[in-house]
């Protein structure tokens, strides 16, 4: 029997030709716990997806117990002991434990009673407290992740993938989750944990992979970690990297205080969250996923609701607001760039004079009763022009563009509103470089014309190259402020972990 | 009757004025450490307020008026009651008020056979004192309610009885420019204006000679307080106490504060105050526990201090610090005196100096 349970060798994974990873070797010993550490983007989830099933590699081996193996299905990767539990996590919420725990593996006829007294022993032996009778969507975060284990160790996985697995739970709740990881290690199981939080992976796992760019970094033992040399292998991307240009030497003044969130509540998301973004400034927000940044400003642009109870103030211009919708938010003058453009930003079978189109209309209060084709197209090829849109005509279908050419629709839809703040929410996401710096150019113009511009990135790189001020966000809210003159990915990283 | 209806509403949901909110430390308030690391120039028992006037600076220390030369605190002149508030006048001269209900023009050597006294018009806590361009006085009275030292009680009694007034000297007559002023607690000429901090408020309001009053800054984490115009254009804004959630809140519960203010020895009640740490008695507010020792710096003041400055139309340029777990807190008035900038934190009882130029250069102006 082999050492490592599982072994990547040279695993390439390419969407669209972009590589996701890239030549990867990872090995996972028998019965240790690994965590896969690294920025957004740098390749833990398609690395975790492609040993689970959930995506094929392009290129190179995965080995399962030193046999060449290729699982092309979840069921095909749960057959050879692989079990992945997902951020979100796949029960069925209207299903009880003991049915969840035995989904996929029923019988022609199935005896409820059998199944609960079944799902009572092997809960039991496992030591997890859970009513095998009871409804997974009135069970707590922490228990929904019991049952999400129970299932991986009922299909004897071997290995079992962890995504995110901490980020719902309270205190409490992850000490017992510790416990539980550390139980699985015993029976034998190995595991593979993946978290932002860094001090969860030096306090729980044996090994450490770091993964950057999609590239292997480095792997070793927790013992010759320590938090510093994390968050260097996480970014120390070679700064010499000319896309985003050389650092800041001078940062913008702030203009008039455009936006004021105060204490702001959407749970599980947002705790709390204070913020203020000025006009004639991009204000740049960085923080790993789930850290509530992106929640934050839908809020503010009326996409999602904040709590009913107590749920803050927002503040526009002074004023207090409360968007239920995005439409009087719109004409308020907030604009929101969506960074999901496929599903939120644009109607992909009509045209882009179209598209752009809408998105003057949203500005009027009740809408226009007569539609004019040829204000739209002369809207259409005025932002065409304007932005730059690489396109046979205005009346191209938006599906036909590349990505670059698809967030320029999407930002024309937003600017032909007019709007004071300016949300871009991962506005270079999946987008070639000649359009990256394009659409850099332009929010800079937005901030020079004296616009209120708040840029959300995971990039660091593109946050410190665009942004006159810097907002950190962790866990539901903003928890530092850094002038571009003194921020360092370094700093910004260790505030977004810390 | 549709407010009432939108009052309970909003107090059931807590929205509106009864939102439990406090706008963050952020832009050109961004926090740093600059005022708890700043030179002590002197220490004082029960200092209240600055002068400065021909490169002299004047404290009101208690009862007494003293004058800082060479460094030295030197007494100019006792008085038989506390000086609440102090201010030069363009012909050297200096005007104190007296236990908030009196005011008084006094020569600045000292001698007491000029004295012009100003009583009356209902003054009962006179917290600031400025000089106008007519050659008036200006001075905020913080309540009618309740004199200085009893601040903590006008604001957990929500009091809205403060007022601006103007003061003739030649005349001794006093003219009431505002009232229902939510504690007035700072004034500054502002062209042939006045410019008021309304503490318990958070803004400032700036009054012109005709017209209705406006807000050129509001929606303050702190509660402001004394200011003075800046050498370069603009004013030095000071902040006394900040503002937590847990003082909005027991602000929005009536009974609870009732009941508080009536059982409670003040020192403990949960309010902000001008120093903290001093017992354990005192409430813990949010975060604000110490870890391995040490007060954790973002968290929840009891008691702060904070020097803001403001460009002409009163936007802030930059404010200096003394976080939570530092010592200069309840800053209640500042001076310049040539390059220096003197603060005096009432809270920690100094008098602290800093370098105009050395703080312009910080932040890069």
């Amino acid at each position: 029997m082999t050492e490592n349970v599982v072994e990547f060798r040279k695993a390439t994974k390419l969407y669209a030709g972009v590589p996701a990873i890239d030549g990867v070797d990872f090995q996972l010993r028998r019965g240790e716990i690994h965590a896969l550490v690294g920025e957004n983007g740098a390749g833990k989830s398609t690395l975790s997806k492609a040993l689970a099933g959930v995506v094929t590699l392009t290129s190179g081996q995965l080995f399962i117990d030193g046999a060449a193996v290729l699982p092309k299905t979840p069921l095909e990767a749960r057959h050879l002991g692989v079990a992945m539990v997902f951020q979100e996590n796949s029960l069925v919420p209207t299903m009880t434990v003991a049915q969840n725990l035995f989904l996929g593996q029923e019988h022609f006829y199935n005896r409820l009673r059998g199944i609960y007294i079944a799902a009572q022993q092997f809960l039991q032996s496992l030591n997890f407290d859970v009513p095998p009778t009871a409804t997974v969507s009135l069970l707590g975060a922490a228990k929904k992740q019991m049952v999400e284990i129970a299932r991986a160790v009922l299909h004897q996985a071997k290995v079992i993938i962890f995504d995110e697995p901490t980020a719902t739970l309270t205190p409490e709740e992850k000490a017992y989750f510790f416990d539980l990881v550390r139980d699985l290690k015993k029976r034998g199981v190995s595991v593979v944990f993946i978290s932002h939080a860094l001090e969860e992976a030096l306090l729980l796992a044996d090994r450490i992979t770091v993964l950057r760019d999609g590239k292997h970094v480095v792997t070793d033992d927790v013992a010759n970690f320590d938090r510093a040399k994390i968050v260097q292998a996480m970014v120390g991307r070679d700064l010499s990297n000319t896309l985003y240009g050389k650092r800041k030497t001078t940062v913008r003044r702030p203009g008039e205080r455009v936006l004021s969130v105060q204490n702001l509540k959407m749970a599980p998301m947002v705790k709390n969250n204070s913020l203020s973004v000025f006009a004639g400034q991009i204000t740049g927000v960085f923080g790993l996923v789930g850290s509530g940044r992106t929640e934050t400003f839908k809020i503010v642009a009326g996409v999602l609701k904040r709590d009913f109870f107590h749920g803050g103030e927002i503040l526009l211009k002074g004023k207090p607001v409360r968007y239920r919708v995005p439409a009087p938010a719109v004409q308020a003058g907030v604009a929101y760039v969506t960074e999901d453009r496929k599903v939120e930003g644009f109607f992909e079978t009509m045209s882009i004079a179209r598209n752009i189109y809408l998105g003057l209309l949203s500005k009027f209060p009740r809408g226009r009763f007569f539609l004019s084709a040829g204000e739209a197209q002369q809207t259409g090829d005025d932002w065409i022009s304007r932005l730059k849109v690489r396109a046979i005509s205005p009346k191209a279908k938006v599906v036909e563009l590349s990505g670059g050419n698809q967030q320029k629709v999407v930002i024309a839809k937003s600017l032909t509103q007019e709007p004071d703040l300016i949300v871009f929410d991962e506005p270079t996401r999946g987008v070639d470089v000649g359009a990256i710096v394009e659409i850099h150019e332009l929010i800079n113009r937005l901030a020079d014309e004296g616009k209120a511009v708040v840029v959300i990135s995971s990039y660091l790189p593109e946050i410190l190259a665009l942004s006159d001020r810097i907002l950190v966000s962790r866990q539901g809210k903003v928890v530092e402020e850094f002038s571009a003159l003194d921020a360092t990915e370094e700093k910004i990283m260790y505030a977004a972990i810390h | 009757m549709i407010g009432a209806l939108k009052d309970f509403t909003d107090r059931i949901l807590g929205r509106g004025h009864a939102a439990i909110t406090v706008p963050p430390f952020d832009g050109a308030l961004r926090p740093n450490q600059i005022l708890e690391h700043a030179e002590i120039a002197a220490e004082f028992a029960q200092p209240n307020d600055l002068a400065s006037h021909g490169g002299v600076l004047y404290v009101a220390d208690g009862t007494n008026l003293l004058r800082l030369a060479a460094d030295a605190p030197q007494p100019v002149r006792r008085f038989d009651r506390e000086v609440t508030a102090l201010c030069a006048l363009p012909d050297g001269r200096l005007a104190v008020a007296l236990d908030g209900c009196e005011i008084r023009i006094v020569a600045s050597n000292g001698s007491d056979d000029q004295d012009v006294v100003i009583g009356g018009a209902g003054m009962t806590a006179v917290n600031a004192l400025a000089p106008a361009p007519s050659g008036t006085l200006l001075a905020t009275d913080g309540s009618s309610e309740h004199p200085p030292a009893r601040w903590v009680h006008d604001l957990m009694s929500r009091g809205a009885t403060g007022r601006l007034l103007s003061i003739d000297i030649d005349a001794k007559q006093v003219r009431v420019l505002a009232s229902g002023l939510h504690h007035a607690f700072g004034v500054a000429a502002m062209g042939d204006g006045a410019l008021v901090s309304e503490s318990w408020r958070h803004r400032m309001l700036s009054f012109a000679a005709t017209g209705t009053p406006r807000a050129p800054l509001e929606h303050l984490p702190v509660y402001p307080s004394r200011l003075c115009p800046a050498a370069g254009g603009g004013y030095w804004l000071t902040a006394f106490i900040g503002r937590t959630q847990l003082v909005e809140f027991v602000l929005r519960e009536n009974g609870y504060r009732r009941r508080m203010m009536a059982e409670i020895d003040p020192e403990f009640w949960i309010a902000p105050r001008l120093s903290s740490g001093h017992s354990f008695r005192e409430p813990m507010q949010g975060a604000h526990l110490k870890t391995m020792g040490i007060i954790k710096p973002w968290a929840p003041p009891r008691s702060y201090g904070l020097v803001i400055r403001l460009n002409a139309d009163c936007s802030p340029r930059y404010a200096l610090h003394s976080r939570v777990d530092g010592n200069n807190h309840g800053v209640v008035a500042v001076a310049e005196l040539g390059d220096a900038l003197y603060v005096l934190a009432k809270g920690a009882g100094r008098l602290l100096r800093l370098s105009s130029t050395a703080i312009e250069a910080e932040f890069g102006v």
